[in-house]
């Protein structure tokens, strides 16, 4: 399918002014607006191992520095290590009783590298885990770590003391008091308690030197082989070490893969939800457009000239359980109404909601970007609306030609089927395009959205509201003037 | 050239029958040719090494470029290689040990010595001499030099020997005098 809606010929504009293909597309159906992976909030539901699927929480995650313990990539191409099975000769072969050795190696099955390759020794069967690379600075790298944690610690004491010092009218038990946890400490003769994180360490600054370390003299004398020297890639994957020849390649532990769910931005309801088990790949919500708004296909175009008319033929897709009415547009007509909208929000609304809410809502508030797209041609908009039956998955394998009685305007509609229609728009290129140039097509579509939120008792009829979006259609390139 | 000829199938060899040869080919023993490869002599003979693997839809070719101008020139093929499932092969010369994975092209203008690996889909049409035990792999064609050469896959071989002549027509093997 992704061949069908994956090129960006026909994109829709997204809340934030974006133009994304239907496919990349999100749908609240809280506040009616589309958005896109963009302008929603992402949220990290669980993390799990690609290859073998452990669900780790956060915190152990974070221990283990988002990696699996478990699983090991190759160093030279960042394809999953497997493990070969291979026979070993014993090391006295003159001995009777000794027998060949099984063992363990791990070999990548994209370009063969293997750890016998930097000579990490085979591994006996049975045994699990492959030795740790150690990073020589490790405790080096520590110590300044936690010199930092320190920094980070009495600057917030020193914040703190700064606040107290203005805050002097509020005034707390200890202090109306005068017994302070030291005090008290004192008075009881017990030795006061110091936090070890305060207490000032020995780091000692690195000193910078004179001397290059490396002599750079053998790369100017003997010619470099390209295939014992690491590429940037293979370097920054092992960023404690960064060999830069091939023989310091180690297997690196796989990084973890998130699952997140995204949330609207506005309204804070979920748009796409997956389930938790890294086993699953159903969702718990998907409100992705493509099931909730209609598509539009390009069936066929003329060959695009200055000053002719051209038929256009789209195909206006239903992919929802009700009928819904598409009516087109001219492209203004939206921002004469969004227009509107904004003067509606700069007024300051009558505050009836917790004031939390509202903060977070005007926080959120953000001005669409402008629509980066030039269009080069007029489309004729048509007078009538089209009606777009539900989605029948059964018509769809249903070949005895029904006959549907829509009052159509033939002009228009060219052709019907189950909740298919591919009607006929003309369209003219402007003058000044320029030959060879992409020519855009624009307009509104506005569409009869029936919510699927469950309805409460009172009213059961589900409601129906109007939903415009703007569509924008490459068409392709100009040909010529008529 | 083109002109039908038996290809000179040495005794062991296993050479199925329904596949496209052309010109003068020569099989070494113990190799194993499957169903519907292409295999065809047009500048010259080709003559494969012992314990070669040719696999489905893989195409040798001997096309060798227009401005080589050697008479009858021959594309030697050394022993113990591996064409997997419709790769392409024009390498008019071709040492020992090497693998050339499905759906990789090889041009006419390719030297490969011994065991090469020549990653699945990979493409190599400039001239050049591929020193030993190099491995082009991935979608960039990134090369690194192996420690080994490749293993020979006896135990597949084994199985093919089995099992392909119960189920496919086998061309005869030319006595030996
Ligand atoms: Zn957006
Ligand atoms: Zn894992
Ligand atoms: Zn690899
Ligand atoms: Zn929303």
């Amino acid at each position: 399918m992704a061949y069908i809606v994956e090129p960006d010929v026909v994109r829709y504009a997204c809340m934030c002014g974006l133009l994304k293909p239907i496919s990349r597309l999100y749908f609240c159906r809280h506040c009616l607006h589309l958005r896109c992976g963009f302008c929603v909030c992402h949220e990290v539901d669980s993390l799990f191992c690609g290859k073998c699927l452990e669900n780790l929480p956060s915190t152990e995650a974070k221990l283990k520095k988002n990696k699996c313990s478990n699983c090991l990539e190759c160093p030279s191409c960042h394809q999953q290590l497997s493990s070969k099975a291979a026979t070993v000769a014993p090391k006295n072969p003159e001995d009777p009783k000794a027998t060949p050795k099984k063992v363990i190696y791990l070999c990548c099955l994209n370009c063969r590298w293997t750890t016998r390759d930097v000579g990490i020794p085979d591994q006996e069967v049975g045994k699990s885990g492959w030795p740790e690379h150690e990073n020589v600075h490790t405790n080096r790298l520590n110590a300044i770590m936690n010199h930092y944690k320190k920094l980070v610690l009495k600057e917030k004491q020193q914040q703190m003391d700064k606040d107290k010092k203005q805050r002097k009218y509020t005034t707390s038990l200890a202090e109306r008091t005068g017994v302070t946890a030291s005090i008290l400490r004192k008075r009881l003769g017990m030795t006061e308690l110091k936090n070890p994180l305060l207490e000032a360490d020995d780091l000692k600054p690195a000193v910078a030197s004179k001397e290059i370390v490396d002599s750079i003299e053998h790369l100017l004398t003997t010619p470099i082989k390209l295939n014992d020297i690491t590429t940037i890639d293979q370097r920054l994957k092992l960023p404690d070490w960064q060999p830069t020849a091939v023989d310091k390649l180690y297997p690196v532990h796989k990084q973890l893969s998130v699952k997140r769910s995204l949330r609207c931005r506005s309204c804070e309801h979920n748009v796409s939800k997956p389930e938790y088990s890294p086993n699953s790949i159903k969702f718990k919500i998907q409100l992705f457009a493509y099931y909730h708004i209609p598509e539009i296909r390009i069936v066929t175009v003329e060959p695009l000239r200055i000053g002719k008319q051209c038929e256009l033929l789209i195909k206006l897709i239903n992919p929802t359980q009700h009928q819904t009415t598409i009516t087109i547009l001219p492209l203004e007509h939206l921002d004469a109404i969004q227009q509107e909208d904004t003067k509606v929000i700069e007024d300051p609304p009558e505050t009836k909601e917790p004031l939390s809410f509202q903060l977070l809502q005007s926080s959120l508030t953000s001005h669409p970007r402008q629509i980066n797209a030039k269009v080069g041609t007029d489309v004729s908009i048509p007078t009538s609306s089209i009606i777009l039956p539900a989605r029948d998955d059964a018509a769809e394998y249903d070949d005895t030609g029904e006959t549907q009685n829509f009052q159509d305007d033939p002009k228009l509609v060219v052709f019907r089927k189950s909740n298919k229609a591919v009607i006929k728009l003309l369209v003219a290129p402007m003058e000044n395009l320029e030959l060879g140039e992409e020519v855009i097509a624009g307009f509104t579509m506005q569409h009869v959205y029936t919510s699927t939120i469950a309805t409460t008792t009172e009213n059961k009829e589900p409601q129906k509201f109007d939903h415009k979006m703007k569509i924008y259609l490459t068409l392709g390139t100009l040909v010529g003037s008529q | 050239m083109s002109s039908k000829q038996t290809p000179k199938i040495s005794s062991g060899a296993l050479v199925c029958g329904d596949n496209k040869m052309h010109g003068d080919i020569t099989f070494g023993t113990n190799s194993i040719v499957h169903p519907s490869c292409t295999i065809s002599a047009e500048s010259g003979p080709i003559i494969f090494g012992d314990t070669c693997i040719i696999e489905e839809q893989a195409k040798i070719i001997h096309r060798v470029p227009f401005y080589r101008t050697d008479k009858n020139p021959v594309m030697f093929i050394g022993s113990n290689n591996v064409f997997e499932i419709d790769c392409t092969v024009e390498a008019a010369k071709i040492g020992n040990n090497n693998i050339f994975e499905p759906k990789c092209f090889v041009g006419n203008k390719v030297t490969i010595t011994d065991g090469c690996v020549i990653g699945a889909g990979c493409v190599l049409t400039d001239e050049q001499v591929l020193p030993k035990n190099t491995i082009v792999h991935g979608s960039g064609c990134k090369q690194r030099e192996a420690l080994d050469q490749p293993n020979p896959q006896f135990g597949l071989m084994d199985t093919l020997m089995r099992l392909l002549p119960n189920y496919h027509h086998i061309r005869k093997p030319i006595k030996k005098p």
